[in-house]
């Protein structure tokens, strides 16, 4: 079975069919006027000829003197004929001695008096019709002719004469076919030539597209950092190799996050399990009495609330990553969110002597568990950064559909090149891993921000300077439906 | 109060078993679809805890099945967290769901809850031991004592007094007391309870607020002094 994608064409094969197609209109109206232009000049040797044998013949007619004037007309019409017929001479008048050449068709006298329109053909056979220039179409003996006649007034010499004189128009129609022919070949031809040079000029244009596939072919896992050469490439191709690149530049990106994560997983995971393995071996080893096993259990149960919380958070920045969006949407104020939220995280505040100051406010549609949830993060973080009896501020304010919410602290500030990582899993700005943070979590904190923040279609920031740490997160003010 | 359990993993159908019998409850145990609705519709349980993912015929179905002839409880054991299942769950019926992993106290807490759900009577007078919790007044007083608390260490005693006796989690008490309906990692309700127990146990002779190490808080008569 042949499938439709099998006939797809090469670009380079397309656009020679193309020049194919532009070389035949082209040859074609070429050889149109061409031709169109060699009848009209047939025509005209035609009538040249015809006209310059009549005024032979008339000049004679005209001025010849008596005697014998049919005699001398006759005889040089037999010097006139040419012996191949191409020419041939007819006169006939009331006169007797003035007829020459058998008798003319009998259709001449019938049409010549009226006039045919140019162009309109009459019917086929001994028909005999006018074309331009007083010419007449003439069948005779097998011979097609051209004819023109001219009536000759009597004189005191002789009587009144009608001159008919024809030329053959089989030579200048064996010109128009041989020329049709040729323009046919060299139609045929060039178009074959054109569609070869087009390809061959299609292959050479489209030759850096080849080099750029080869590049890109190149670029695998293992050399991530490879990228499409741009300066070798033409203008409209260096866009795309850009866009390209730039697409790889974040795919490399997610990548290392991808594998940084993994390596973090695995770090973040294997503690609480060493810990795990380690500590029911150890009490395995010995007789123990209930005390110490209940000891270990409860210890054990530490730990595996601790691997239970990564994997739920995990799960929930998965959901995110999945392009989840936040539902139960409810539309509260977001100062009242942060409000309950400190009043949440009241007793932490005291023990740091810190408070917390509201700025502003917005309504905004958020699903409040999720909102609450970045919001606890946020002010955990900033509680633990901040310089002790400091104020932390929290900012609401709105741009465009947007709904900012910054938080600030005074304290250390965080170092340019940590501060745009601080939203990446498992990110710690101390980088020190060697012992829990008491309280601080597991590294997911500001990561599950930026989830809470693009499940209502919003963004996170972070700034530090002057002494002042920002870190916030937006939300749209109105959650869009989502698209199913 | 008879209680089915309807779940394929053989080791956390076991703990199931053993911590709900432990508990009071008297257990059915069903190892996959089919058995679990032959059992769910001959039977009368108090309360049914379903995985959503069995053999033979998955929670969903056995869950339709049930709700065309009967109102037992239901408590949902999903292994996502995704929403489709959440919402698909609660649509056919189920009264709660939990994500799996879960933690046993909280599957306990919300089995009580969805059983208790609409019979509730509201003593307005708690006491455990010689402590009372007026709910009306927010009064709070031990062995004759007066005691201040500010709203939100009465909420917190309030909720470990009603619930006297049963182990609550840190997360059941943020979202019941600060309704922070999610797992956080603060101390927050540490340094409460820490709080708590200041003015409530340490000046007197008993405690009666108990840290369950990696569980969770209770408060129950002991009898052992501290």
């Amino acid at each position: 079975m042949v499938r439709l994608t099998d006939f797809r064409l090469s670009i380079a094969a397309r656009l020679a069919l193309l020049f194919g197609v532009v070389a035949v209109v082209a040859f074609s109206l070429i050889a149109l006027v061409l031709n169109r232009v060699l009848e009209i000049e047939l025509e005209r040797h035609q009538y040249e000829q015809i006209e310059s044998r009549t005024q032979d013949m008339r000049y004679m007619l005209l001025h010849a003197r008596p005697p014998d004037i049919a005699q001398r007309a006759k005889d040089k019409i037999d010097a006139l004929t040419p012996s191949d017929g191409r020419a041939r001479y007819w006169m006939w008048s009331d006169d007797p001695n003035y007829c020459y050449g058998s008798e003319l068709p009998r259709v001449l006298n019938e049409t010549s008096n009226r006039s045919v329109p140019p162009g309109e053909q009459g019917p086929q056979g001994q028909q005999g019709q006018q074309s331009q220039q007083g010419m007449i179409d003439l069948d005779f003996q097998g011979q097609h002719l051209r004819v023109i006649r001219s009536a000759l007034v009597a004189t005191p010499a002789r009587a009144a004469v009608t001159l008919v004189v024809g030329v053959d128009t089989h030579p200048f129609a064996r010109t128009a076919h041989s020329f049709r022919v040729a323009l046919l070949l060299i139609t045929g031809l060039g178009t074959l030539v054109v569609v070869a040079l087009g390809y061959w000029v299609a292959r050479l244009g489209l030759a850096p597209l080849v080099r750029l596939s080869q590049d890109a072919r190149e670029i695998g896992p293992y050399n991530r950092a490879q990228r499409l050469q741009l300066p070798s490439l033409p203008l409209e191709l260096a866009q795309l190799g850009a866009s390209f690149n730039a697409a790889l530049d974040r795919l490399e990106e997610a990548y290392r996050q991808l594998s940084t994560f993994n390596d973090d997983v695995a770090h973040e995971l294997r503690t609480p399990l060493g810990n795990l393995i380690g500590q029911t071996q150890v009490a395995l080893t010995r007789e123990r009495d209930a005390a110490q096993l209940q000891e270990l259990l409860q210890s054990n149960l530490e730990e595996l609330e601790r691997l239970r919380l990564i994997v739920a958070d995990m799960l929930f920045l998965a959901r995110a990553d999945q392009g989840e969006r936040a539902s139960r949407l409810v539309t509260v104020s977001i100062a009242h969110e942060v409000a309950k939220t400190a009043e949440f995280l009241e007793l932490l505040l005291d023990d740091a002597g810190l408070t917390v100051q509201v700025q502003g406010d917005q309504q905004a549609s958020i699903e409040t568990s999720l909102f609450r949830r970045a919001l606890t993060n946020l002010l955990q973080n900033a509680i633990q950064y901040a310089r002790c009896g400091s104020i932390i501020t929290v900012h609401i304010s709105s741009r465009e559909t947007l709904a900012h919410i910054a938080i600030s602290n005074e304290g250390v500030a965080i170092a340019p090149d940590h501060l745009q990582r601080i939203f990446d899993r498992f990110y710690r700005v101390d980088s020190s891993r060697t012992q829990y943070p008491q309280h601080s979590g597991h590294g997911l904190g500001l990561a599950i921000v930026k989830a809470v923040a693009s499940m209502h279609q919003g963004s996170v920031f972070a700034t530090s300077e002057h002494g002042v740490t920002t870190v916030g997160f937006t939300v749209a003010l109105q959650q869009q439906q989502r698209q199913q | 109060m008879k209680v089915l359990i309807v779940e394929d993993e053989i080791k956390t159908a076991e703990y199931l078993r053993q911590g709900l019998s432990e508990q009071g409850y008297s257990v059915d145990l069903a190892l996959d679809g089919i058995d679990g609705q032959h059992l769910a519709l001959h039977h009368d349980y108090d309360v049914i805890v379903l995985d959503a993912m069995l053999p033979g015929l998955d929670g969903f179905a056995l869950l339709r099945s049930l709700r065309e002839t009967k109102n037992t409880p239901v408590l949902m054991l999903t292994a996502r967290d995704g929403t489709q299942d959440r919402v698909k769950g609660l649509q056919e019926g189920a009264d709660d769901y939990l994500v799996k992993p879960f933690s046993f106290n909280e599957l306990v807490a919300r089995m009580e809850a969805i059983t208790r759900r609409g019979r509730i009577q509201e003593t307005t007078l708690l006491r455990v031991a010689d402590l009372q919790v007026d709910l009306i007044s927010r009064r709070v007083a031990r062995a004759g004592q007066r005691i201040d608390l500010t709203a939100k260490e009465f909420a917190l005693l309030a909720l470990l007094a009603r619930r006297q006796g049963q182990i609550l989690s840190k997360t059941v008490i943020a979202e019941l007391v600060w309704d922070m309906n999610f797992d956080s990692n603060t101390n927050v309700v540490e340094v409460a309870i820490k709080r708590l127990r200041a003015k409530i146990d340490l000046p007197f002779d008993s405690s009666l607020l108990h840290t369950i190490r990696g569980m969770g808080y209770v408060m129950e008569e002991r009898g052992a002094p501290h």
